[in-house]
């Protein structure tokens, strides 16, 4: 793999708690001195959040995909109507 | 370690019969307790949304463990987001309230920075939340997305986060000009 896809797997190992023991306390020396590598990491973190987001959304929309499909499907006309009716009992 | 357990949620399909399976079992309870509370069909259907985001990021997560009794276990789920939803008028906020994970202090303005995604492409996106949120293994990420190695799909992921990694960086060094 070329250097760049290097540091990011580094830091992805250490993001993720797989970096071996052996080499944290030289990696945390290294992001202290090297500003460059904990703005990275920074970034990286920022990158696993927008991943997270990203697909929430997708999962989000499936499940609003199911709803949508109960709502209108034939089959669940019962299933929905019993639900409806919850509404109307309060 | 990465739990390797789920991947009988590894296609839209899976996840669809999955999550309808749910629907079927548990939204009676969660419709009938709101009900009784004073909301309506679509608040439930709202707080059953995000209680299935939840149990499904529970499911997937290295600590997912064993849930004995689901029904219960989503129904407590439910009861807590429509707790606090009354309790903060913030509804937006319910599931970055009750998220699983530690969400990294740095708080990217979320609706624009996902619009940059574009740039990494959907593939990339794809196969990003397949193995970081999914949870997939590589080998079977190897099958799903076509790779001809897991090798050549580990080196994909890798570029991929660069893709997104190097988005974010331009994007907040750009807000950064833009603050000082």
């Amino acid at each position: 793999m070329r250097t760049s896809l290097n540091n990011i797997k580094i830091i992805d190992d250490y993001l993720l708690g797989r970096m071996a023991p052996e080499d944290l306390p030289l990696f945390e020396a290294n992001m202290l001195l090297n500003s460059d590598l904990s703005d990275d990491v920074k970034y990286q973190q920022s990158t696993y959040s927008i991943i997270r987001q990203y697909s929430r959304q997708n999962i989000k929309s499936e499940i609003k995909a199911i709803q949508e499909t109960l709502a209108t499907a034939p089959e669940h006309v019962g299933f929905m109507r019993s639900i409806g009716n919850l509404f109307k009992m309060y | 370690m990465i739990a390797m357990n789920n991947n009988r949620l590894s296609t839209v399909k899976e996840r669809e019969d999955f999550f309808m399976t749910l629907y079927k079992k548990t939204f009676p309870v969660v419709a009938q307790y709101v009900a009784r509370m004073g909301g309506s069909l679509e608040e439930a259907q709202d707080i059953f949304q995000d209680t299935l985001v939840i149990y499904y990021e529970k499911k997937v997560s290295e600590k997912g463990g064993i849930i004995v009794n689901e029904n219960a276990y989503l129904f407590g789920i439910a009861k807590r987001l429509w707790m606090r939803r009354y309790e903060d008028d913030s509804k937006n906020q319910l599931l970055n309230d009750l998220d699983i994970e530690d969400v990294p202090e740095e708080r990217l303005a979320d609706g624009k920075i996902l619009h940059y995604l574009e740039t990494a492409g959907k593939k990339c996106m794809e196969l990003l939340k397949a193995y970081y949120y999914d949870n997939l293994s590589i080998i079977n990420i190897t099958t799903l997305f076509g790779y001809s190695s897991t090798h050549s799909a580990t080196v994909a992921k890798y570029k991929c986060l660069e893709k997104v990694r190097e988005t974010v960086k331009q994007k907040s060094l750009n807000y950064a000009d833009f603050i000082e």
